[in-house]
C-alpha cells in the first residue's frame, strides 16, 4: 500500500473512531453529570417541602445571594431562603420549587394547596419528565399525588379496604430516585410573591405505613 | 506526513496481506503494535495508529461537546419561524436533549405542563437583529396562559443587584395577562431597541444573537401540534433596521 494510502486509511479509521465517541460520550453524559437537576435535586432530599430554585421576577440566573425584596414577606428573623440559582435561564414570570423524593423509605405524597394563580407540577425520574398534572385538576383547592414504585402499589393494593374508596392520585414511579418540579405562573407582577410563596410550599412528604 | 519516510517493509510481511487492500485497519494495527514490541521497526503504522487515535478521540469529544452547548441540535417542528419542542419534556427525548439537560441543569417544561417554542428568525428567514424594530403579532395560541420573552446570548448575563436606587430591570417578556390586545383578540408587540407605544418588549442588551421564547402553558397543543398549525403562531416581522 502507498504511503498515501495508508495515511487515508488512519484518517477512516480516525473518522470511525470519532463518530463511536461522539455517540458514547453522548449517551454518557446524562449518568456522569453532577451539575443536572436531578443531582442539584438531592440536597433537598431531606425537606418536608419544595425549595424555590427559581423565583419569578428574575431575569437571568439568580445571584448567589439574591435580595429577599423579590422573593415574598419573610417573617421577621427568618429570612426567606433564597433561590439557589443553579438552573438555566427560566421563563421571568414563573416561580420554579423543586422537592427530591427516594420511594425506598415509602410511597411519597405529594400535596399542593392551589391558589388563583397557574400551577403545575411535573415528577421527573432520571430520564426525564414522567407525569404531569396542572391546577386545574385539584380538588377543593388541593391536588394531592401518591408517588410509588410498582410494588408499593402492588402491597397497597393488596391491602386496601374494599368497601373504603382511596381516592388518592397513585403514580408508578420508573425508578426509585427522582424529583418533583413546580412551576406557579405569576401573570402580573404583582403575583410574583404569591407565585414565590406557592412554588416553596408544596409539600412532599413521605406517606405513613397506615394510609 | 513525516511518518512515510520511516517506514521499511518488514521482510516477513511483503507476502500477506497483498489479496485485500481494503479497509480492514485492525490486523494491520495489531501488527504494527506487535512489531512495535519486537524492536522499533515499522515506527511509521505506530504513528498512523497514534494519529487515527488522537484524530478520533480528538473529534470526538469536540463534536459531541458542540451538539450538547445549549441548544437543542433537533427534534424540534418547524412552523414559520416558530420551532415546536414538544418532546423535551418526555420520557422520549432523544440523548442530545437528555445531554443538554444533563449539562445545563435544565429542568424542562413536561408534556402534560406546556410546550416551548423558540424562533431565532424572523418570517422571512433572515437572523433577527439586536438593532432592527421587529412587530411580533398575532392570535393568542390554545393555552391557558402563555408567555413571550426575549433572550439574548447563550449564557445570560448576571443581573445587576437590585438596590434601592438602581432602575429596575428592562421588561424581558410578556405575560398573556399582561399583553394589551385589540378588539378581537389578537395582540402586536413591538420588539425594538427604543422605546415604542403599545406592547414594547426591550431589545436585550449585551452579547449574542436574540432568541424569542414562547412557553404555552396548560394548553392542548402539547399532545398534538396539528393544532398549533391551524390556529397559527404569532408573526415576526422586520420593520425596519438603521
Amino acid at each position: 500500500m502507498t504511503p498515501l494510502g495508508r495515511f487515508v486509511l488512519a484518517t477512516l479509521c480516525g473518522l470511525v473512531l470519532a463518530g463511536i465517541v461522539h455517540v458514547a460520550t453522548v449517551l454518557a453524559i446524562p449518568y456522569l453529570a453532577t451539575g443536572d437537576a436531578f443531582a442539584r435535586s438531592r440536597a433537598t432530599l431531606a425537606n418536608d417541602t419544595s425549595v424555590l430554585v427559581h423565583a419569578a421576577g428574575t431575569v437571568g440566573p439568580a445571584e448567589p445571594a439574591p435580595p429577599p425584596a423579590s422573593s415574598g414577606q419573610p417573617a421577621p428573623g427568618q429570612p426567606a431562603p433564597a433561590p439557589e440559582g443553579w438552573l438555566p435561564r427560566q421563563d421571568p414570570a414563573v416561580a420554579v420549587g423543586i422537592c427530591a423524593y427516594d420511594l425506598d423509605d415509602g410511597p411519597v405524597r405529594i400535596t399542593a394547596e392551589t391558589g388563583p394563580l397557574l400551577e403545575t407540577i411535573a415528577l421527573h425520574g432520571r430520564n426525564g419528565a414522567y407525569y404531569a398534572i396542572t391546577d386545574q385538576a385539584a380538588l377543593r383547592g388541593t391536588v394531592e399525588l401518591v408517588i410509588m414504585t410498582k410494588r408499593q402499589f402492588d402491597e397497597a393494593l393488596a391491602t386496601a379496604d374494599e368497601d373504603e374508596r382511596n381516592r388518592d392520585v397513585r403514580i408508578i414511579a420508573p425508578s426509585r430516585e427522582g424529583f418533583v418540579s413546580v412551576r406557579v405562573l405569576a401573570a402580573l407582577p404583582s403575583q410574583q410573591a404569591q407565585a414565590n410563596e406557592a412554588a416553596r410550599s408544596v409539600s412532599c412528604t413521605i406517606d405513613g405505613p397506615d394510609e | 506526513m513525516l511518518t512515510e519516510t520511516v517506514a521499511p517493509p518488514a521482510s516477513g510481511r511483503a507476502a500477506s496481506p497483498a489479496p485485500r487492500p481494503g479497509p480492514r485497519p485492525l490486523p494491520r494495527l495489531l501488527r504494527g503494535a506487535v512489531r512495535l514490541r519486537r524492536g522499533g521497526r515499522g515506527g511509521g503504522t505506530v504513528v498512523l495508529v497514534l494519529y487515527a487515535l488522537a484524530l478520533g478521540a480528538g473529534l470526538g469529544l469536540a463534536s459531541a461537546n458542540w451538539a450538547t452547548r445549549g441548544r437543542y441540535p433537533f427534534g424540534g417542528i418547524a412552523l414559520n419561524a416558530w420551532t415546536a419542542w414538544p418532546k423535551i419534556g418526555s420520557r422520549d427525548a432523544d440523548p442530545y436533549v437528555r445531554a443538554i439537560h444533563a449539562r445545563t441543569g435544565e429542568v424542562p417544561l413536561a408534556l402534560g405542563e406546556g410546550l416551548l417554542l423558540t424562533a431565532i428568525t424572523d418570517d422571512a428567514g433572515r437572523r433577527l437583529d439586536p438593532s432592527c424594530r421587529y412587530r411580533i403579532a398575532g392570535a393568542t395560541p390554545p393555552a391557558r396562559a402563555w408567555t413571550l420573552t426575549v433572550e439574548r446570548g447563550r449564557h445570560a448575563t448576571p443581573v445587576e443587584p437590585q438596590a434601592g436606587t438602581a432602575p429596575p430591570p428592562l421588561r424581558a417578556g410578556f405575560t398573556s395577562t399582561e399583553v394589551l390586545r385589540d378588539r378581537d383578540g389578537r395582540f402586536a408587540m413591538a420588539l425594538s431597541p427604543d422605546v415604542q407605544p403599545g406592547n414594547w418588549l426591550p431589545m436585550p442588551e449585551g452579547e449574542g444573537s436574540i432568541r424569542l421564547v414562547l412557553r404555552l402553558y396548560d394548553t392542548p397543543v402539547a399532545a398534538s401540534t396539528g393544532v398549533l398549525e391551524r390556529e397559527g403562531v404569532p408573526s415576526i416581522t422586520r420593520e425596519d433596521c438603521p
